[in-house]
């Protein structure tokens, strides 16, 4: 038995390490054990159809109907937000900003998760030989799933952001509530239409279509740094909504409400996008069965501005396991722990990490992962 | 070599390792009672230990504990203590006991099952792994047990067969 326990204590530090044999027995492992997975798989099927078929009817039900209700509602902001993407991505190309549409993505799909009560893990179909290398991010439609963290020829495994192991840098963004300052707005000559804004027009509660200005609750202003937008009206060009000179605030969130208000003539508009407040933190996951949860880095930030409900983004820069504003999810509780660990949020994933399928690896390798980072 | 390689249990260990490895895998992700994943390698492993005794036990049991690492990708040897260990505990049954019967056999499994995965949360708190005791522990141990006792009706036979231990003969005394 004490062998056995030097021998495995022996194996843990040499693989911990990184072993090139040991990766290698790894990959070859992966293939004699496939046929045993698939030959699993299909015998095992009925079983768990039967299962499913008892134990969760009535589960399927409800969440059928609540997804026909969801697709509903998101076939009508799809037009709305296919607009707003390709307006920022415009916008975003004028400024140089880097953009999660500039990297390759390699789509793939989750062929199993993990047998242990304790590693969060999915295996993907897509390998080293299609791109994917260690450390690569993986989301999907919903947002950030996970990093690569073993790879094999043909598969890899995924290591999700509830597992204990995983940690990311993050940024909760919190709007301004609609109510906190609201005012009319200055207006500048653009040629900016508002009908070209599908789904924000009719979200103008409180027009006043006599006057010369039009305001909404959701056009915020905090302070008198509002910037103009001038949108030229036979022109692509334009300064970029919210852009506060010399701050280096760059409204590269796509999720951001746009202000604006527009004369009577429909000639004149100026688009500010709400203010938002950020901080930084960093994500850790916490296990099957409980939210990741963000700590703050810097402590004394100010707690009020963080809320429930509020989005958390991926916040990239060089050391960082992903590119920035990757979506993760939203603020789902905020726990007050006593003493110096100080207040934590805990986190309701976009993506629903129990049921992935159709999965992309964004082609980017962080600089932790290149060796001397 | 290969002679003694062959005729040693490895070769039946290994195949049904990794096809109860697929079968964990496959089946008890989907069925999952009270959420946790039935562990019927782990299982297994007690299940090696009540037939073939501690020392059979733990060497089963890291033989299927690196199966289980090289499946997962969890370093490579973590594992193998928590099984080894489930073996080496179960095993004791074979000590104690000359004559054991299904319902000890159970137990033995089932408690081994439970002590292998309290220690996978151990071995990888001393791998560095920071918050590996969480509080579903409480559920995830007694359930693994349970579930480990209740396949040990299944997995004592196969282990039986897999180490090649004959079956305990039951002679009635002669009048």
């Amino acid at each position: 038995m004490l062998i056995l326990l030097l021998t495995s204590i022996m194996l843990i530090t040499i693989d911990l390490r990184g072993n090139a044999l040991l990766d290698a027995a790894r990959s070859g492992f992966d293939y004699a054990f496939r046929p045993f997975e698939v030959a699993a798989d299909v015998v095992t099927q009925p079983v768990e159809r039967i299962w499913v078929g008892v134990t969760q009817v009535d589960d399927l039900r409800a969440e059928n109907e609540e997804l026909r209700r969801q697709l509903d509602q998101q076939r009508a902001d799809q037009i709305s937000n296919q607009n707003a993407l390709a307006e920022n991505q415009e916008l975003r190309a004028l400024l140089n900003l880097d953009s999660l549409a500039d990297l390759d993505k390699v789509p793939c799909t989750s062929i199993g998760v993990s047998a242990s009560n304790d590693l969060q893990v999915v295996e993907i179909d897509c390998g080293s030989s299609d791109g994917v290398s260690e450390g690569m991010p993986v989301i999907n439609q919903a947002g950030l799933v996970g990093r690569i963290t073993r790879v094999y020829p043909e598969t890899s495994v995924v290591m999700l952001i509830t597992d204990l192991s995983y940690h990311v840098e993050v940024k909760i963004v919190s709007e301004a509530e609609p109510d906190d300052e609201v005012g009319p707005l200055s207006t500048s000559p653009s040629g900016f239409p508002l009908d070209s804004l599908p789904g924000i027009a009719d979200d103008l509660s409180s027009t006043t279509s006599s006057s010369t200005t039009t305001t909404s609750p959701f056009f915020v202003t905090t302070t008198s740094s509002t910037t103009t937008t001038t949108l030229p009206a036979t022109s692509t060009t334009s300064g970029l909504p919210g852009v506060v000179p010399g701050s280096g605030a760059v409204p590269g969130d796509i999720t951001g409400t746009p202000t604006s208000s527009t004369s009577s003539t429909s000639t004149t508009t100026t688009s500010t996008l709400p203010p938002v407040t950020r901080e930084t933190g960093v994500l850790d996951g916490y296990g099957e069965g409980s939210l990741p949860r963000v700590r703050l880095i810097d402590d004394s930030v100010q707690f009020g501005t963080i809320r429930i409900g509020d989005q958390i983004l991926t916040t990239g820069g060089r050391n960082s396991l992903a590119p920035p504003n990757i979506p993760i999810g939203v603020v789902a509780n905020i726990i007050d722990n006593p003493g110096v660990a100080g207040r934590q949020f805990e986190i309701q994933p976009g993506a629903d990490i129990n049921r992935l399928n159709s999965l992309l690896v964004l082609l980017y390798q962080p600089s932790t992962e290149l060796g001397g980072g | 070599m290969f002679a003694a390689i062959w005729h040693s249990s490895l070769p039946r260990v290994v195949p049904l390792g990794m096809a109860f490895l697929a079968i964990q895998k496959t089946l008890f992700v989907e069925i999952q009672p009270f959420g946790v994943i039935v562990q019927v390698v782990m299982a297994f492993a007690a299940a090696a230990g009540v037939v073939g005794g501690p020392e059979r036990g733990a060497i089963t049991g890291f033989v299927l504990g690196l199966i289980f690492d090289l499946s997962t990708g969890s370093p490579l040897g973590s594992t193998s203590i928590a099984m080894g260990v489930a073996g080496y505990a179960a095993g004791w049954l074979d000590v104690i006991r000359i004559d054991t019967n299904w319902w000890l056999a159970a137990i033995f499994v089932g408690v081994g099952s439970g002590i292998g995965e309290f220690l996978v949360p151990v071995i990888r708190r001393f791998v560095g792994e920071e918050n590996a005791f969480t509080p579903d522990l409480a559920t995830v141990i007694p359930v693994v047990a349970v579930s480990a006792a209740v396949l040990s009706l299944v997995l004592v036979p196969t282990a039986r067969w897999a180490l090649r231990i004959e079956p305990p003969v039951w002679k009635t005394p002669r009048e």
